[in-house]
């Protein structure tokens, strides 16, 4: 890790490298001992960090409790939570087989499109059909 | 036979006494989790509901003052979110997001849609920081402490909102790299990104401030 690096890591992750992976902060520890313009620039992160989290806007507690009773006061007002529609309820219901794949969803949906769209069959099909042109001993053709 | 008997024939039913009450409708548990509490919210309990507006209003209301440096522009987009969150309780899906990470992405969307929708305005950001600046007249200190608040506050209101909404989120504490990116819907990667420009853009700003 060079300096520059190290830099571009500070901006992107912030200056608590405790929470950095394990790799980095490695690599950091040993960058840090031995260069002084990488612990230039960790000292002015840590400056700004310590600046965003004192100075940051803090709501007053005076809005937050008008926020509450606003909300309670128009929630008493409100109509219903809107009742979710069929396609959701249905994608809920099919989520479980989610993790089987799309493919496992499309092979369901066109089992039941082809059951649901086959023609039924005009006459019930006699099992023993075939059986019955068999010769038997015995007959007199 | 003993299934029968559990069946809830009418001789079967308890009968109140001539002019007693029905048992009141058990109270909702204040230690439920948001989960327990958004599914009992879906089903039109108001109370459970508003459990959850004091667990997290404050967040909410801290997040969109953040992002929009206007405290009565906050109120407003924070009050909306929970009656988006209220409208839409009985669709909300616990297996596919936080109740947290939910709502914190309605403040974020309501919150920069208002800063681009004002864009055009002068910046409130600077309004913000002068009614900082004025705020503490007073103390040595006092001042100082207002001047650095209004220098923040300034270089803050010239970041491009999603940058500011990536700062406001992660500097919300018990808020993980991974609920702060889903809030913004981003990939980590891409939240880090957002985070680079922002903080290299306030340190050259506050740079002897």
């Amino acid at each position: 890790m060079n300096t520059a690096h190290f830099a571009e890591l500070l901006d992107r992750r912030g200056p608590a490298l405790a929470r950095w992976p394990e790799a980095d902060r490695a690599a950091a520890a040993g960058l840090l001992a031995a260069s002084a313009e990488a612990r230039a620039r960790l000292e002015a992160a840590l400056a700004l960090d310590t600046r965003l989290r004192r100075d940051l806007a803090q709501p007053d507690p005076a809005a937050v409790a008008r926020l509450q009773a606003g909300i309670a006061r128009q929630i008493a007002r409100a109509p219903l939570p809107d009742r979710p529609g069929p396609l959701p309820r249905l994608l809920a219901l099919l989520r479980p087989a989610a993790p089987a794949g799309w493919g496992a969803l499309a092979a369901m949906a066109c089992c039941a499109l082809w059951l649901g769209l086959a023609p039924p069959r005009a006459a019930p099909e006699d099992p023993f059909g075939p059986l019955q042109t068999l010769p038997l001993a015995g007959d007199a053709f | 036979m003993p299934m029968l008997l559990a069946l809830p024939f009418p001789w079967a039913l308890p009968r109140l006494a001539p002019g007693a009450r029905p048992a009141p409708r058990p109270m909702t548990d204040p230690a439920s989790s948001d989960a327990a509490l958004m599914a009992l919210a879906g089903n039109g309990d108001r109370a459970a509901f508003n459990l959850l507006v004091g667990r997290h209003g404050e967040r909410a209301l801290r997040v969109a003052l953040r992002i929009l440096g206007d405290a009565a522009e906050a109120e407003e987009v924070a009050q909306e979110a929970f009656l988006r969150a209220w409208q839409a309780a009985a669709s909300f899906d616990p297996a596919r997001a936080r109740f947290t990470t939910w709502l914190h992405r309605i403040v974020v969307n309501l919150a920069i849609d208002r800063t681009r929708r004002r864009a055009g305005a002068p910046s409130t950001g600077l309004e913000a920081a002068a009614e900082l600046a004025d705020a503490a007249p007073g103390p040595e200190a006092d001042a100082a402490a207002a001047e650095a608040r209004a220098a923040l506050a300034v270089a803050l209101g010239a970041l491009p909102p999603r940058q500011r909404a990536a700062i406001a989120l992660a500097y919300e504490e018990e808020l993980s790299g991974a609920e702060a990116a889903a809030a913004l819907e981003v990939s980590e990667r891409a939240l880090e990104g957002l985070l680079r420009r922002a903080r290299q853009f306030l340190r050259s700003r506050l740079e002897g401030s």
